[in-house]
C-alpha cells in the first residue's frame, strides 16, 4: 500500500511538472511585457528630461525590470525555472514557488496568495453544501428509481433526469433567476452582501445566507440530474449481479439486498463520482460564479482571463491540476476501499 | 429471385412506411413479403427447428430501437434538426452574421407589423412608420396603430393611444422610433410614446438639457394652420412640421441629429426628412440637398451601376421636387419625373427600376432602406435595401398613393382602399439586442454549434479509438505509455484551460473561422481520453475471443487483427459513446461562447445567443431572446441522448426484454 503511494505520488509530481511547464509555456505565448510597461509608467512619472536622457535612463529601467522579474534572457526553459525558483535571478536569490512566492497579482495588488484563500472559502462552502444536498437527494433516488425499475415512478424520473441532464447548467439557472428574482422577488440577484451594508454578527450571517441561498438552490438543481442517472445505471448493473439473486436465494430481506449487497457493488463506479464532486467544490463552480457574482475560485479565474492578470491565472492553474491529480489518487485510493478486488498494491 | 435490388433509398423508404403504416403496407407497395418470414417462423414454432428464427445482431438491435417510440420520434427530431441546420442557411440569402439594424433592436415575437386593422383598410388617409410599429389615419380621423406596442423596457405602450386623440379628429399622424405625433384638424398638438429626448411634451429637464430641443410653442400651442401644413414627418427621436409657406419647425434630439441647429429658424424650406444622423432639406433653389454641410450629398446615382455624377451636372437646371430619405441616403424626384440616388448604399440593394416609354414617377416615399415609387400609370416600384424583401414590389395597378413603413409599402387606391402591401410581416422569435433576427441566428448558430459537437466528436474518435486500440491490442509498455499519456490529458482542467487558449486566441490574427475550427479542435484534443478507456476495456475482453485467436492462428497481421476484426464488434459500444459525447461537446462549446470564451460575436452559437440573458432585469423584459434558443437547445441534447441511451439499451444483451 505504502509503496503504492508513493509510486503514485512520484509519478503526479512528473506529471504536474509536465502539465505546469506546458501552461507555462503557454502563457510566454501572451504578448505580455510587465517590465516594458512598468519601466513606461516610472519614466512617465519624470518629467523635466529631454528626450535623449529618456531614452537612455528608459533602457536603463527596462534592463532594471527585466533583471527584477527575471524576464533578462530569451531562454524559455530558465524562465520556468526561474518561475519554479530552481534557477537564479541575476542577483543570484531564488524567488519561485519553492520559495512561496506565487507572483503578484495586478488586479488586487496583492500577491496571489492573499486573494486566493478568501475566494477558496466561498466556493468550498457552497460547493460542501451544495454537495451534501444533491448526495443526499440523488443516492436515495436513484436506488429506488433501480429498485422500482421501469415503474410509472421510474419513467416520471427518467425523463425529467433526461431534461435536466441535457440542459446546459447556465439555462437551469437562468430560469431559476427569472423564477426566483424576477417574478417572485424572493431573493437577491447578485453579490454576497446589500451593498452599502455594515451588518455585524447574526444580522450579517442572515444577510449572507439571504444572497447565497438561491446560488446554492442553482447549484443543487443543476447537479441532481446527472448524479440521479449514473446513480440507477449503476445501481441496476449491480442488481443484475448473480451476487444479488444468491442472495435473494438465502431468503434475505429485500432491504439487506438493496442496501448492503447491491449498494456496495454500485459504490464502485460511484466512487469516482463523489470523491471528485468533493474536489469540485473547490475548483468553484464558474458558470454559476459568474451569473451570480459570488467571489468565488470561478469568478476569480474569469475575471482574471478578462483582465490578463498572467500570475493569477497561473497559480490558479496550478491549484486546479494539483487538485485534480490528488483526486484521481484519492480515488484510485477509495476504489481500493470499497472495492475489495481491486488490489492496488500491485 | 425476381426481388427489386435494394438499394439505400429503397431500404429507407421501406422502414419509412413500415414506421408509418405498418408491415401490411410495406408489403403492397414495395412487395417484400415480411410477413413470409413471420408465419413461417409461426408455423416454425409448432417445429422443434428455431434456426430460421435467428436474426443477425444488427437487426435484432433495429427491431427492438424501433419499439421505441420515444427514441424513434427523436431520430426522427435530430435529423429534422440537422436538416433545417445545414440545409436552411443556404436559403437565406440575405442573411449575414453582422447583421445590424437599429431601429429594430429587442422586437418581441410578432408577425402584426404589416397587418393594417381591418377598420382602415378601406380608408387610409395616410400611413407612417420609423421602427417597430406603424400609425395609420383614416379618412375619417381616426388614429390606429398596430405593430409592436412595447417600447423596450421602459413599460411604455405606444397601442395606448391617449383618450383625446381617440375622441379628436386628427388630420397629421407621424411616428418616430419611440414616439407618435399627431395634429388634430383645429391645429392642436398631441404626442404619445417614449418623451425621453423631449420627442412630444416640454418639462424642465428638457430645457435645462442642451442637447434637447424642445417642441416649439407654435407647435404646442396649436397656433399651426392645419390647411397650410405641408408635411408632418418623425425621425429617431425627432420630429419636424413644415409649412407651406417655407417655415420649418423641428424638435427632438439633437445628438442623433447634431445638424438640427442649422435648421432651427430656417425659411423657404420646400422639403425635410430625416435619415438616421442628418436632417436633410431642400431649400426654395431646390438644385441642392440642405445638411448644414457642404457636400455630403453632392454625388448623384441614376444607377447603382453606373458612376455617379456631380449633382450640378446631372440636374442641368432641372428642379428636385421631393427628397426622401431611408438610414443612409436619400432619393430624389425630380421636375421630370425621374429619380436619383445620393448618399451610401449596402451590397445588398435593388437598382432603381428602367420605366416603360411614356411611365414616370409621380410619387416615392422611403423606408427604413427601401424605397417606394409610384408611376403615373398607378404602377407601384420598389427599390434600395432589400434585406426582409421589402423591395420586391407586387404587380399593381391603380395606384393613388403610397405609403412606406419601416421595412413596408402599402399602395392604396383614391378611395383610400388598400390595394396590397409588401415588406416585412415581423420576426417569429423576435430580434435580439442588435436587431437581428433571432430565427435566422437560430438557425445559423445551430450550424456552428452542431458542427462544433461533430468536428470534436471525430477527432476525439480518431484519436481516442486508435490509441484505445493500440493500447488494447498491443499491452506491456505501449500500453501503459498510452494510459499515462490519456490520464495527462484527463487530468487538464477543461474550462480554464479552454478560456487561457480562447484569450491567446484573441492575440493572434485569424479569421473566426479559424478560430472556430481551432476551438472544436481543441474539444476534440481535450476529449479522447474518455473513448481510449472506453476502446481498451472492449479490446481487452475480445482479444480473449475465439475468433482473435482464430485470426492469429492464420497469421493474420496484428494491425489487420485489430482494425478488421475487433474493430467491427466492439464498435456498438463506440457508437452509444459517439451519441453521449456528441450532446456532452454541443453542451461545452454552448456553455464556453456563453462565458464568452467559445464562439464570438457576429457569429452565433446557440450558446452566445443566450449570454444576454445572464441579465436578471433582460432575461424578464427579453424572454424571448433566451426561451426560444434555449428551447430547442435542449430539445436537440434530450433527443440526442436519448438515441444514445436507447442505443446502449437495446445494444446491452444483458437487458433483454424485461422493461
Amino acid at each position: 500500500m505504502g509503496r503504492y503511494i508513493a509510486k503514485r505520488l512520484v509519478y503526479m509530481i512528473f506529471v504536474f511538472f509536465l502539465l505546469t511547464f506546458l501552461l507555462f509555456m503557454l502563457y510566454q505565448l501572451m504578448p505580455a511585457n510587465r517590465a516594458y510597461t512598468d519601466a513606461r509608467t516610472e519614466i512617465q512619472t519624470m518629467k523635466k528630461l529631454t528626450e535623449e536622457e529618456k531614452k537612455t535612463k528608459f533602457d536603463e529601467l527596462y534592463l532594471k525590470y527585466r533583471r527584477m522579474y527575471g524576464t533578462d534572457t530569451d531562454n524559455k526553459l530558465i524562465l520556468y525555472l526561474r518561475w519554479l525558483g530552481a534557477y537564479p535571478f541575476y542577483d543570484g536569490s531564488y524567488n519561485g514557488i519553492f520559495q512561496g512566492n506565487f507572483g503578484f497579482s495586478y488586479d488586487y495588488n496583492k500577491p496571489v496568495v492573499e486573494v486566493v484563500p478568501s475566494h477558496m472559502r466561498n466556493s468550498f462552502l457552497i460547493g460542501i453544501i451544495t454537495e451534501i444536498a444533491v448526495l443526499s437527494v440523488t443516492i436515495p433516488l436513484g436506488i429506488k428509481c433501480a429498485v422500482k425499475k421501469g415503474t410509472k415512478f421510474d419513467r416520471f424520473t427518467q425523463f425529467f433526469t433526461l431534461i435536466g441532464f441535457s440542459t446546459p447548467s447556465f439555462i437551469i439557472y437562468i430560469i431559476f433567476i427569472v423564477i426566483f428574482c424576477s417574478i417572485l422577488h424572493l431573493f437577491p440577484v447578485s453579490g454576497m452582501k446589500t451593498p452599502g451594508s455594515n451588518f455585524t454578527g447574526w444580522k450579517n450571517f442572515l444577510d449572507v445566507l439571504h444572497h447565497v441561498t438561491l446560488p446554492t438552490i442553482c447549484l443543487v438543481f443543476g447537479s441532481l440530474a446527472s448524479i440521479t442517472r449514473i446513480t440507477r445505471a449503476s445501481m441496476i448493473d449491480a442488481l443484475n449481479l448473480d451476487c444479488i439473486r444468491t442472495a435473494r436465494a438465502k431468503g434475505l430481506t429485500e432491504k439487506t439486498v438493496i442496501y448492503s449487497h447491491a449498494w456496495r457493488n454500485a459504490m464502485i463506479p460511484m466512487v469516482s463520482i463523489i470523491v471528485g464532486g468533493f474536489f469540485g467544490t473547490i475548483s468553484g463552480a464558474m458558470i454559476l460564479e459568474t451569473m451570480f457574482g459570488f467571489k468565488g475560485m470561478g469568478l476569480l479565474l474569469l475575471s482574471a482571463t478578462r483582465t490578463a492578470d498572467y500570475d493569477m491565472i497561473m497559480f490558479l492553474e496550478v491549484i486546479y491540476t494539483f487538485l485534480g491529480l490528488f483526486a484521481n489518487l484519492v480515488i484510485d485510493l477509495c476504489y481500493g476501499l470499497v472495492d475489495p478486488r481491486v488490489r492496488i498494491s500491485k | 429471385m425476381e426481388k427489386k435490388k435494394e438499394n439505400i433509398f429503397r431500404t429507407l423508404a421501406r422502414w419509412f412506411v413500415r414506421f408509418f403504416f405498418g408491415l401490411k403496407f410495406e408489403e403492397k407497395w414495395f412487395g417484400v413479403n415480411n410477413m413470409a418470414g413471420l408465419e413461417a417462423a409461426s408455423v416454425k414454432n409448432e417445429e422443434p427447428d428455431d434456426s430460421e428464427l435467428i436474426v443477425s445482431p444488427g437487426r435484432q438491435v433495429f427491431n427492438r430501437f424501433i419499439e421505441r417510440k420515444f427514441a424513434v420520434f427523436s431520430v426522427f427530431v435530430v435529423l429534422t434538426m440537422f436538416a433545417i441546420v445545414f440545409i436552411a442557411p443556404n436559403f437565406m440569402t440575405k442573411y449575414y452574421d453582422a447583421y445590424t439594424e437599429t431601429t429594430q433592436k429587442d422586437v418581441p415575437p410578432t408577425l402584426s407589423l404589416m397587418r393594417v386593422p381591418n377598420k382602415l383598410k378601406n380608408n387610409i388617409k395616410m400611413i407612417d412608420s420609423y421602427g417597430s410599429f406603424s400609425v395609420g389615419l383614416s379618412n375619417d380621423g381616426e388614429v390606429f396603430v398596430w405593430g409592436v406596442g412595447q417600447i423596450g423596457a421602459s413599460g411604455l405602450n405606444i397601442k395606448d393611444i391617449p383618450e383625446e386623440v381617440k375622441e379628436a379628429k386628427i388630420a397629421f399622424v407621424a411616428a418616430g422610433q419611440d414616439h407618435i405625433i399627431a395634429i388634430g384638424e383645429d391645429g392642436k398638438f398631441y404626442g404619445w410614446g417614449s418623451n425621453r429626448f423631449g420627442q412630444y411634451a416640454v418639462t424642465d429637464t428638457i430645457l435645462n438639457n442642451p442637447n434637447l430641443e424642445p417642441v416649439p410653442d407654435a407647435v404646442l400651442n396649436g397656433e399651426l394652420d392645419v390647411a397650410h401644413i405641408k408635411k408632418v414627418t418623425c425621425g429617431y427621436q425627432a420630429s419636424a412640421i413644415l409649412m407651406d409657406d417655407g417655415t420649418l419647425y423641428i424638435w427632438g434630439n439633437k445628438q442623433a441629429y447634431s445638424n438640427m441647429d442649422k435648421f432651427i429658424g430656417k425659411e423657404n424650406i420646400v422639403d425635410v426628412d430625416f435619415t438616421l444622423n442628418y436632417v436633410v432639406g431642400l431649400d426654395s433653389r431646390q438644385s441642392s440637398v440642405y445638411t448644414g454641410t457642404r457636400g455630403i450629398y453632392d454625388v448623384v446615382y441614376t444607377s447603382l451601376a453606373d458612376k455617379g455624377q456631380k449633382m450640378k451636372d446631372f440636374l442641368k437646371g432641372r428642379k428636385i421636387l421631393e427628397i426622401r430619405s431611408t438610414t443612409k441616403n436619400i432619393c430624389l424626384l425630380l421636375d421630370d419625373g425621374s429619380v436619383a440616388l445620393t448618399g451610401d448604399f449596402l451590397s445588398d440593394v435593388i437598382d432603381i427600376p428602367k420605366l416603360a416609354e411614356g411611365e414616370y414617377f409621380v410619387d416615392i416615399e422611403a423606408g427604413a432602406y427601401h424605397y417606394t415609387g409610384l408611376s403615373n400609370l398607378g404602377h407601384v416600384y420598389s427599390f434600395g435595401g432589400d434585406h426582409y424583401h421589402q423591395a420586391e414590389a407586387p404587380d399593381v395597378s391603380g395606384g393613388a398613393k403610397i405609403f412606406a413603413g419601416a421595412f413596408q409599402s402599402y399602395v392604396v387606391d383614391e378611395n383610400g382602399k388598400l390595394l396590397d402591401k409588401w415588406g416585412l410581416k415581423g420576426y417569429l422569435f423576435g430580434t435580439d439586442e442588435s436587431g437581428a433576427n433571432i430565427a435566422e441566428r437560430v438557425i445559423a448558430g445551430g450550424k456552428i454549434t452542431m458542427t462544433a459537437g461533430a468536428v470534436a466528436v471525430i477527432i476525439e474518435i480518431i484519436i481516442g479509438v486508435s490509441m484505445g486500440l493500440l493500447a488494447g491490442f498491443a499491452g506491456g509498455w505501449v500500453d501503459i505509455l498510452v494510459m499515462r499519456v490519456a490520464e495527462v490529458f484527463s487530468s487538464i482542467p477543461l474550462y480554464p484551460f479552454m478560456m487561457i487558449l480562447s484569450s491567446l486566441l484573441a492575440q493572434v490574427s485569424i479569421t473566426p473561422t479559424q478560430r472556430l475550427y481551432l476551438i472544436m479542435v481543441f474539444l476534440g484534443l481535450l476529449g479522447w481520453p474518455g473513448f481510449t478507456h472506453i476502446t481498451r476495456a472492449q479490446v481487452l475482453v475480445a482479444r480473449e475471443s475465439e475468433y482473435v485467436t482464430a485470426a492469429q492462428a492464420m497469421g493474420v497481421k496484428s494491425s489487420r487483427i485489430a482494425f478488421k476484426h475487433i474493430l467491427p464488434n466492439i464498435i456498438s459500444v463506440i457508437l452509444v459513446n459517439i451519441t453521449l459525447s456528441f450532446a456532452a461537446s454541443m453542451q461545452t462549446e454552448t456553455s464556453l461562447s456563453f462565458l464568452g470564451f467559445g464562439v464570438m460575436y457576429p457569429q452565433p452559437s446557440w450558446g452566445n445567443m443566450l449570454s444576454r440573458a445572464s441579465n436578471a432585469t433582460a432575461a424578464i423584459n427579453f424572454w424571448w431572446q433566451w426561451l426560444f434558443t434555449s428551447i430547442i437547445l435542449i430539445t436537440t441534447t434530450v433527443c440526442i441522448n436519448t438515441i444514445g441511451d436507447t442505443l446502449r439499451d437495446v445494444m446491452d444483451p444483458k437487458s433483454s426484454n424485461d422493461k
